[in-house]
């Protein structure tokens, strides 16, 4: 068989998990996001121009637990494309295989804002799971293209071993970081604080998606003084006018987070997204 | 059940042909597709034709996750019903007189033709049902309550999921593809009222009913789809006794031999980041059941009607909120009909449309101006109506909204047989509650 360029187009809902997906797939694979980097995930604007974009798609990479259900579940039933349907090999939720955090114990309802039933879906950033993620990538690739086995296989390993690599420097940096006191603007840094051993002591939004309200910052910006609460963590793609203020009241310093490839220009894989949210918490502290 | 059969025996080996992008061997995919119509065949001469049918689809798609997955047994009940969600819209409002055009999820408070009216209304209770029926349709039903007044089928239909060649089809009753309001439910809608072209020219329930639509996504490099539909619309003359002239349906007429036909275009570019454009053409041909004068004289039925309709959605949106939470929408709708002459009346062109802007100013607020006319240039069956609405919009979270809605209509020059309404000028007011509760709603753009 001769060697082909791009056997599959792969299309991720986030970048971050179409860089993963190089990761493995390397030449054999063409890469295209819906999201950009620099845009919350839960509020991506269903163009029809995305449609398109999924009908040439042969495999679809989506975080799954619901983070994405307010947008893309009509795009992929608009794209044409059987391939990438729900429960079709072309669709993978990459969220299968992740030991998810803040699965609700008790009844659910919505006056707890927009909360995610199945758990917590912002797990890319860790290590941990940016293996299991790439996993399961290689392993669906090799299903849809099993002339390129092989390589997926070796391009894994590779990916792991440089993943155990910088783990060491990252733990290194951040060994600092353990016990540290945080608040953040969403509850989207569960799996990072578990990693690096932060201790949330607040939100910003008092309940997800919810817009803060006068009575709510103060308790917060109390309880962050009070248990000395040093950084507030925020994703970029946010509005920075309420966590400034918070920050400033609190004597915290507000750390403007990109937690996804493309959120800036120099971020362009998951290494460097990575490196890029270690160094700046590390250096904050 | 042929229809399902014909369906399935079509994306059976497209979707088996699809599925595999590693089968590079053609002769091998054809050897493979021989093979899976060699089994149905089998199976259906063995009598077990649906039961074997199914299996058709690519075996490998059920495979369960091989990375280990200990926190599924903790995901939330698993289950098989269907996404369940239920919208309510009440009012509050303020009638100068009855309007005219009401278009029946409008809230109708029961004005007097001369009188005005106070008071409450619930404006539409929608119960709403949807799932993935099995690898090759999905099933959608939309119940709808409007105004208290029994229950709709709004919308039940199957659209297809694996069939070929970028097509897809609709099947059931479901909002014809026409322009950009037709297709939208009440809980989308901008303003409380839906636009005078709805009730006027496309009927007070919109183009719906039973049907079958086709739709095709062309391979060029930006969106364009092109859809054919038809339905059998039924619907009786209007009724214009009153001193308040009805909406007389275009379609709707001799509805079991004269089924009425759709057609549209619509084409999307995206004008960078933050920039869109939708556009659209549309076409709709039928016959109109006419309407009854005072003394019950029927007038025009079995009249020809042709639908010429453009709409324009111009959206700016910047693709996070760093800077501020603000955005823009521009919306217009024109619509021109035909109908031929018939019944001792001239064959004739009347037409109208709106234009609407909304401006989220704020993180959770919207304002909107909308602009209304129909009738125009002249008309034997439709009155001259003008209307002005601005809106106010508090969505305070995605499933809740309360929305201040002013209008103005202006119920202008008249055609000799229709009624006119009195006073002329007519002001409303109404203050709206919209919540939805259940799954998590997407809509399309």
């Amino acid at each position: 068989m001769v060697a082909l360029l791009a056997v599959l187009h792969v299309v991720s809902s986030i970048p971050t998990l179409g860089s993963l997906a190089k990761e493995v797939g390397k030449d054999r694979i063409e890469v295209e996001s819906l999201g950009k980097g620099y845009q919350d995930p839960h509020f991506v604007e269903p163009k029809p121009s995305l449609m398109l974009v999924l009908n040439r798609a042969d495999l679809l990479l989506h975080v799954g637990l619901e983070l994405e259900i307010g947008w893309l579940p009509p795009l992929v039933l608009g794209s044409r494309n059987a391939k990438i349907q729900p429960g079709e090999l072309g669709n993978l939720d990459c969220s299968r295989a992740i030991p998810v955090l803040d699965v609700p114990t008790t009844k659910v309802d919505r006056s707890m804002g927009d909360i995610h039933p199945q758990g917590n879906p912002h797990y890319w950033l860790p290590p941990g799971n940016a293996r299991i993620i790439a996993r399961e990538i290689a392993q669906r690739l090799a299903q849809l293209d099993p002339d390129g086995k092989a390589e997926y296989e070796k391009n894994l390993s590779a990916f792991e071993a440089k993943v155990d690599a910088k783990s060491k420097d990252w733990t290194a940096l951040a060994a600092k970081l353990k016990g540290v006191k945080v608040a953040t603007y969403h509850k989207s840094w569960s799996y990072m604080s578990q990693w690096l051993g932060l201790e949330e002591i607040g939100y910003v939004e008092p309940k997800p998606g919810i817009p803060p309200d006068p009575q709510h910052l103060s308790r917060l910006i109390a309880a962050m003084k009070q248990d000395g609460a040093k950084l507030l963590l925020m994703e970029d793609f946010y509005n920075k006018s309420v966590a400034t203020l918070v920050a400033g009241k609190a004597g915290a310093k507000l750390l403007d987070l990109p937690t996804d490839v493309g959120a800036r220009p120099e971020i362009k894989d998951w290494f460097t997204l990575v490196d890029t949210v270690v160094k700046t918490l590390s250096s904050a502290v | 059940m042929k229809l399902a059969l014909l369906l399935l025996a079509l994306a059976g080996p497209a979707a088996a042909q699809q599925a595999d992008a590693g089968v590079q061997d053609k002769e091998l995919q054809k050897e493979l597709e021989k093979a899976i119509q060699a089994d149905k065949a089998a199976a259906q001469q063995q009598g077990q034709g649906q039961g074997q049918a199914a299996p058709a689809a690519p075996p490998a798609a059920t495979t369960a996750s091989t990375g280990g997955a200990p926190q599924t047994l903790f995901r939330g009940a698993q289950s098989l019903n269907p996404d369940f969600s239920v919208i309510l819209d009440g009012n509050f409002g303020y009638q100068r007189r009855a309007p005219q055009y009401l278009s029946g999820d409008d809230p109708d408070l029961h004005a007097q033709d001369t009188q005005h009216a106070l008071g409450f209304a619930v404006q539409e209770v929608e119960l709403a049902f949807s799932a993935i029926v099995d690898p090759y349709f999905k099933g959608e039903v939309y119940l709808t309550i409007p105004n208290l007044d029994g229950i709709e089928v709004e919308e039940a239909f199957a659209t297809t999921t694996s069939l070929p060649w970028n097509l897809q089809i609709k099947a059931g009753s479901f909002r014809g593809a026409f322009g950009r309001q037709n297709g939208q439910h009440l809980h989308v809608q901008d303003f409380t009222r839906r636009p005078l072209i709805n009730a006027a020219f496309l009927g007070a329930d919109g183009m719906r009913g039973p049907g079958v639509q086709v739709s095709w996504l062309s391979p060029l490099p930006f969106y364009l789809t092109l859809s054919g539909e038809a339905f059998s619309l039924s619907g009786g003359p209007a009724d214009q006794s009153g001193p308040i002239p009805q909406p007389v349906p275009s379609f709707g007429a001799d509805q079991s031999t004269h089924p009425t036909l759709a057609t549209e275009a619509k084409a999307f570019f995206p004008l960078g980041d933050a920039w869109s454009f939708f556009w659209g053409l549309s076409f709709a041909s039928g016959r109109s059941p006419g309407m009854l004068l005072a003394g019950g004289t029927p007038s025009g039925a079995g009249r020809d009607s042709q639908l010429y309709g453009t709409d324009v959605y111009l959206k700016w949106k910047p693709p996070n909120v760093a800077q501020g939470y603000e955005s823009l929408a521009l919306q217009a709708e024109f619509i021109l009909r035909r109908l031929s002459s018939g019944d001792g009346i001239d064959g004739e062109w009347d037409g109208g449309g709106y234009a609407q802007i909304v401006a989220q100013f704020a993180r959770r607020w919207f304002l909107g101006l909308r602009g209304d006319i129909v009738g125009v240039p002249s008309s034997s069956v439709l009155a001259r109506t003008e209307r002005i609405g601005a809106s106010l919009t508090f969505q305070a979270s995605e499933f809740s909204r309360i929305r201040a809605y002013l209008e103005a209509e202006h119920a202008g020059g008249m055609s000799a047989l229709l009624p006119q309404a009195m006073p002329d000028w007519a002001p409303a007011a109404f203050l709206q509650l919209e919540y939805s509760i259940g799954a998590h709603g997407a809509h399309p753009y």
